[in-house]
């Protein structure tokens, strides 16, 4: 756990018995678990176990059909996404959803949109208030990019960027919201080993420096047991482990999930040499 | 990086003055037809701006732009023309022309209002449908709220005038510039530059700044634009209030600009020509828009004047191409090259005539107005 200061205002998450059906489909199924306030947590499981489906529970993108998630003491089930937004629950998208015709300055600023208030009027008027608020935010972007190793790229439109800069703009956006739970979903997919390793430490940075808490879903099995406090295992929808990363890999049952689902690795061979470089 | 860009805002800056300039100094030494046609080419600006922002920039479709104009265009004769019509009687305030522009403004904004809780919940294409019912309701008023509209042959729209400067009828009070006599298509002329400039600095302002970028992510990602904290139905409400204001505002040019207004006037056809003019300009661009609008306007205007010494171009009422039907299909067959060739549009043209080498703008790999790489993240899901 943390060494560092937490921040006051960052609550345990909890999970309580979260089922999401599509159709007869059982994305997720009577899951529960909790993420200690200022942890690093990672969900992970095979494809399709229902990790970025939990995501969107947690964001308000999906409704559940049974369960309830709270956030302190705030019930998160039953809220709009923007409204979970203002409660400080930022998340980094699994496939890329910024906007390609903007520069990253200019997707950074969206993660803003819910600490500044310029509307149509004063924005359109160019009205002082609306011109300052825009530089101030302006400057902390900045900041933002530059941590997440974006300082050179601030006005390039983020459509001709790289995959794995893609990815990092993903992230520093959600950071722009200065967020108090952080979900970023695969990171550091289709990243080498190397900016694997600087992402991983980046993670960390983030948690360290703002207190906050990070859920990390993640198929790169290096990354997850070197930096995770907490994993979560989930298999076609059900919770099948949850504990420290030790007790995670020496659960019979998720080796089992592991092998059973036609990967010819465990968990902690996956470790040893991260799964990253499996797939193109 | 940032010195490339403050350089491009400063060549923008200098390309923008220059051509106020230009826009400011014309009346001095063209013809009235010319100035004619730019105040119906100014009207059709802004009524191109608006639905661009709502189309272009957020992504959701809608045919009902004509009917926005129709309100605007009738609010302003009956709010400011007098009452008056011989088979078919009229009613009219006859209030200052100020007030029914600025009334013509609102009317069609609150119209805008009323859809919006339709226009909120509708994405893209099926709005598109929906709004599409609109245009039909419109017609339908016009021709049979006979007291407001004038009826089939429609009624007369009064000159516009400010605190009793006329920018028509009388031409009081006596004016020239450099022995120019500035009549009354001098001064729609200045008229229609001023709110034109005005509509384009507001819009340019909105793309730039909070609003503007949330309207985008609503364009390229709903699910991403509501997760960073967006209320999506209200911007795509409050986007379609601003786009069916725009469309009054150019609806009371119109009216100006033909001088009376008929039901005819505002059929689905005029609703497909602002279309026709945003996707020409390319969608999504201030500049674009007006682009477009100035061709899609301004083509048959001038096909018509010179039809004399064009060929293929006969006299309304004679067999063959009138300059309208002749100006349809030029339009018709540019938005079919541009789809095709260039679908950034007028404006993505003029982009690229003016591209400098900058490297990583060479070759975007993928379409600028959409998320890129969406199918290759879940390809390249390592397992
Ligand atoms: N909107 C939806 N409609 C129908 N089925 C869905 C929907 N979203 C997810 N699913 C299904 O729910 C299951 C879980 O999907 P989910 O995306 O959560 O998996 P995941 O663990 O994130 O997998 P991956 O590692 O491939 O990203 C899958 O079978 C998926 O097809
Ligand atoms: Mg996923």
């Amino acid at each position: 756990m943390s060494t560092t200061q937490l921040r006051k205002d960052v609550r345990p998450l909890t999970i309580d018995n979260v089922t999401v059906r599509f159709g007869a489909l059982l994305a997720l199924s009577e899951v529960s678990f909790s993420v200690e306030p200022g942890a690093v947590h990672a969900v992970i499981g095979p494809n399709g176990a229902g990790k970025s489906t939990m995501f969107n529970v947690l964001s308000g993108v999906y409704e559940v059909s049974e369960g309830e998630v709270r956030f302190g003491d705030e019930v998160l089930t039953g809220r709009k996404p923007h409204q979970i937004a203002r409660l400080g629950v930022a998340r980094a998208f699994q496939n890329i959803a910024l906007s390609g015709s903007q520069t990253v300055v200019q997707n950074l600023m969206l993660g803003r949109h819910r600490l500044t208030t310029a509307g149509f009027v004063s924005a359109g008027l160019r009205l002082p208030k609306a011109r300052n608020e825009e530089k101030r935010h302006t400057a902390r972007v900045c900041e933002i990019a530059e941590f997440l190793e974006l300082g050179n790229k601030l006005h390039v439109p983020v459509g001709v960027l790289s995959y794995g800069d893609q990815k990092r703009v993903e992230v520093a956006r959600a950071l722009s919201t200065e967020p108090r739970l952080l979900l970023l979903d695969e990171p550091v997919a289709g990243m080498n080993a190397e900016e694997t390793a600087r992402m991983a430490q980046t993670v960390l940075e983030i948690r360290d420096a703002l207190g906050i808490t990070v859920i990390l879903v993640e198929h790169d099995m290096g990354m997850v047991m070197g930096i995770a406090d907490r994993v979560t295992v989930l298999d076609f929808g059900r919770r099948i482990a949850d504990g420290t990363p030790d007790e995670v890999q020496a659960d019979p049952e998720v080796i089992r999930a592991y092998l059973g689902s036609g990967d010819e690795t465990d968990p902690a061979a996956a470790a040893a040499h991260g799964t990253a470089e499996e797939t193109p | 990086m940032s010195d490339t860009s403050t350089a491009t805002r400063l060549v923008k800056g200098v390309v923008l003055l220059a051509l106020l300039v230009v826009l400011l100094a014309l009346p001095l030494y063209v013809e009235e037809f010319w100035l004619r046609t730019g105040f119906a080419v100014f009207a059709a600006i802004i009524g191109a701006v608006g639905l661009n922002l709502l189309v272009g920039t957020t992504g959701q479709l809608s045919l009902a732009h004509a009917f926005f104009l129709a309100v605007g265009a009738l609010t302003y004769v009956y709010v400011s023309g007098d009452p008056g019509g011989s088979a078919i009687e009229y009613g009219g305030f006859g209030l200052p022309p100020i007030v029914g522009m600025v009334a013509g403004v609102v009317m069609a904004g609150l119209a805008g209002v009323l859809f919006s809780p339709i226009a909120a919940r509708l994405r893209g294409i099926y709005l598109g449908v929906a709004s599409l019912g609109l245009v039909f309701i419109g017609q339908h008023l016009l021709n049979t709220w006979t007291s407001v509209s004038g009826g089939f042959n429609g009624r007369l729209a009064p000159a516009f005038d400010l605190f009793g400067f006329s920018f028509g009828g009388n031409e009081e009070p006596y004016l020239a510039v450099l022995g120019v006599p500035f009549g009354q298509a001098e001064r729609l002329w200045y008229l229609g530059l001023a709110l034109c400039a005005l509509a384009c600095w507001f819009a340019s302002n909105l793309l730039r700044s909070r609003p503007g970028r949330a309207l985008q992510n609503v364009r390229d990602s709903e699910v991403a634009a509501s997760v960073m904290g967006v209320n999506v139905q209200e911007y795509k409400a409050k986007v379609f209030l601003v786009s069916s204001m725009y469309a009054g505002l150019a609806g009371v040019l119109y009216a100006l600009s033909i001088g009376s207004v008929a039901p005819e006037s505002f059929s689905l056809l005029l609703s497909v020509q602002y279309l026709a003019m945003i996707v020409l300009g390319g969608l999504g661009s201030v500049g674009g828009a007006a682009m477009g609008a100035a061709f899609v306007s301004a083509l048959p205007l001038v096909l018509q004047q010179y039809s004399g010494s064009l060929p293929f171009i006969v006299e309304p009422g004679q067999p063959g191409i009138v300059a309208s039907q002749a100006a349809a299909f030029l339009y018709g067959g540019a938005i079919v090259l541009v789809v095709m060739f260039e679908p950034g549009g007028l404006a993505g043209l003029a982009r690229r005539l003016k591209r400098q080498p900058r490297p990583p703008q060479e070759s975007p790999p993928v379409s600028t107005t959409s998320s890129a790489p969406a199918d290759s993240s879940s390809g390249g899901t390592p397992r």
